[in-house]
C-alpha cells in the first residue's frame, strides 16, 4: 500500500514538474538593426534545447519563440542570449503553465526554474479568478536590468486559460 | 579593368574566409557588433589611384567576439600591385589599404539600445601593425601603433558615425613614415523599399567622408625636414547589402581637398569592395 502511495506521489510531482514551464515567449529586443544581427540572435536561440520554433523580426524588434512541450528553458536564459548578442532584452509577452502559490499576500506563479510575481497592474477581474493550484496564463513580463537578471519576474496577467 | 575583375574573382573564390564590418560603412570608423563567441570574416579588394599609378590589393580580416563588447581583429594583406610612390594614408579608416598586418582590440565602452532597432554606441580601438614590405613610398617602413575612437547612431532608417584616430610608425634604419591623425564622418540611410523584414535582403546607402593629416616622411638624404602636414578630405558613396549571414559593401572616395606638402603624392580616387560572412 505504501509503495502504491509512493508511486502516486512521484507521478503527481513528476507530472507537475514536466508541465510547469514557459510555453511561448514574444521577447522584445532593442538595438537590433541589421540582418546579421537578427541572424546571429536567431542562430544563438536555435542552439538552445527546448525550442520548437524561432522567428526574429527586425521590423517588430522581437523574437517569437514557441517552446517544446517538455522544455526546461527559462526566460532568463532567453534574455541572456539576447544580451550575449549585444542587444537589450526588454519586456516579454509569455504564456506559462505553473503553480500559483500565495506568499505574504502576493500571488506567485512558479515554473520550477523561475518565479513570476503577479504585478499590481493585473486587472481586478483577473485577480479575482486566481486560486492556488496549477494554471496557465498569458501575460507581460516587466523589463528588468540586463546586467541584474534573476529568476524572479513581475508578470501582468492579461489572460487566464 | 581586368585587374578589377581579378580582385572580384579572387574575392569571390576566397569568400569562405570573409568578414564584414557589421551594419556600417566601408571607409569610415564605425562601431561593429559581434556576439560573444561570434566570428566575422571579410575579404576586401582595395585600390588607390594616384596621378601616375594604381594599387590593387586584397585584405583578409577576422573578427572574434571575446564578449559582446570586446572584439579582437587580425587583418592581413595580399598585395597584387604596389605603388612605387605611395601616398601617406591608411586608405580606409577601418582597415589599412597598405601592406600592414594589423591586430587590434575593439572595445564598445558605451551602448544604449533605446528603441526597436535603435542604439547609440561608442567604440575604442587600439592596434599594432607590422609591415609586409621593407620600403613604402621610397621610405623604410617600421611597425606602428594606432588608436581610434568612434561613436554612432544606428536605427532601421538612419545611421551616423563620427570618429577619429592616430597612427604612429616607428623609425626603421633611420627612416620613418609620417604619423597620421585621421577622422571620418558617415551618414547612412535605408530607403523604404529596402525595409523588408528579416530574412529578406537589407540594403543601405552611405555618404562617407575621411579627413587625413599625414606628417611628412623622414628619410636618408633629406635636405630639410619641415615637420609640415598634408591635409586631405575625401568624400564618396558606399553601399551595404546584407542577407542572412552574408554582407557585401562597396564604395569609392574622391578627394575634395588635397593641400599637400612638397613631395606628397596626389590621389585621384579610392575604390573598395568588401565581402563578409558571419559564423
Amino acid at each position: 500500500m505504501k509503495r502504491i502511495a509512493l508511486i502516486i506521489v512521484v507521478m503527481v510531482v513528476g507530472s507537475f514538474s514536466s508541465n510547469a514551464q514557459i510555453q511561448k515567449i514574444n521577447q522584445e529586443v532593442f538595438g537590433m538593426d541589421c540582418a546579421p544581427c537578427a541572424y546571429g540572435l536567431e542562430r544563438g536561440l536555435k542552439k538552445m534545447d527546448g525550442l520548437e520554433s524561432v522567428k526574429v523580426s527586425l521590423n517588430d524588434g522581437k523574437a517569437y519563440l514557441e517552446l517544446a512541450k517538455n522544455n526546461n528553458l527559462s526566460l532568463r536564459q532567453i534574455q541572456e542570449e539576447v544580451k550575449k548578442n549585444g542587444f537589450s532584452a526588454k519586456k516579454a509577452e509569455i504564456a506559462i503553465n505553473g503553480k500559483l502559490v500565495e506568499q505574504d499576500g502576493t500571488y506567485i506563479i512558479q515554473t520550477g526554474k523561475e518565479n513570476f510575481a503577479i504585478a499590481d497592474e493585473t486587472s481586478n477581474s483577473l485577480r479575482s479568478r486566481l486560486k492556488p493550484g496549477v494554471l496557465t496564463v498569458k501575460g507581460i513580463v516587466q523589463d528588468e536590468e540586463d546586467d541584474n537578471l534573476t529568476n524572479n519576474w513581475k508578470l501582468k496577467i492579461i489572460q487566464i486559460y | 579593368m581586368k585587374t578589377y575583375f581579378l580582385i572580384l574573382g579572387i574575392g569571390l573564390l576566397t569568400l569562405y574566409q570573409v568578414e564584414a564590418q557589421g551594419h556600417g560603412p566601408i571607409y569610415g570608423l564605425q562601431t561593429p557588433t559581434l556576439a560573444k563567441g561570434g566570428i566575422n570574416m571579410n575579404v576586401a579588394g582595395m585600390s588607390i589611384a594616384t596621378e601616375d599609378e594604381t594599387s590593387y590589393m586584397l585584405r583578409h580580416t577576422l573578427f572574434y567576439g571575446l564578449t559582446e563588447d570586446l572584439q579582437i581583429t587580425l587583418t592581413t594583406p595580399t598585395i597584387i600591385e604596389r605603388l612605387e610612390k605611395a601616398p601617406r594614408t591608411r586608405g580606409n579608416n577601418m582597415m589599412p589599404a597598405n601592406g600592414d598586418i594589423e591586430a587590434a582590440l575593439w572595445y564598445r565602452f558605451f551602448s544604449n539600445a533605446f528603441g526597436v532597432g535603435k542604439r547609440f554606441e561608442s567604440t575604442a580601438i587600439l592596434g599594432v601593425s607590422a609591415p609586409t614590405e621593407d620600403i613604402r613610398g621610397q621610405v623604410n617602413v617600421g611597425n606602428s601603433i594606432l588608436g581610434a575612437i568612434s561613436t554612432g547612431y544606428a536605427s532601421r532608417t538612419w545611421y551616423a558615425w563620427i570618429g577619429g584616430g592616430y597612427q604612429y610608425y616607428f623609425e626603421k634604419n633611420y627612416e620613418q613614415l609620417g604619423d597620421l591623425p585621421y577622422a571620418s564622418a558617415v551618414v547612412g540611410y535605408r530607403p523604404n523599399i529596402f525595409m523588408g523584414d528579416y530574412p529578406k535582403p537589407d540594403w543601405r546607402i552611405f555618404i562617407e567622408s575621411l579627413a587625413e593629416f599625414p606628417g611628412d616622411n623622414k628619410y636618408t638624404g633629406q635636405a630639410n625636414f619641415t615637420d609640415e602636414r598634408s591635409k586631405k578630405v575625401l568624400v564618396g558613396p558606399s553601399f551595404l547589402g546584407l542577407y542572412g549571414a552574408w554582407g557585401i559593401s562597396f564604395g569609392a572616395l574622391f578627394p575634395v581637398v588635397q593641400d599637400l606638402t612638397p613631395g606628397a603624392v596626389k590621389e585621384n580616387y579610392r575604390v573598395s569592395l568588401n565581402l563578409s560572412y558571419w559564423l
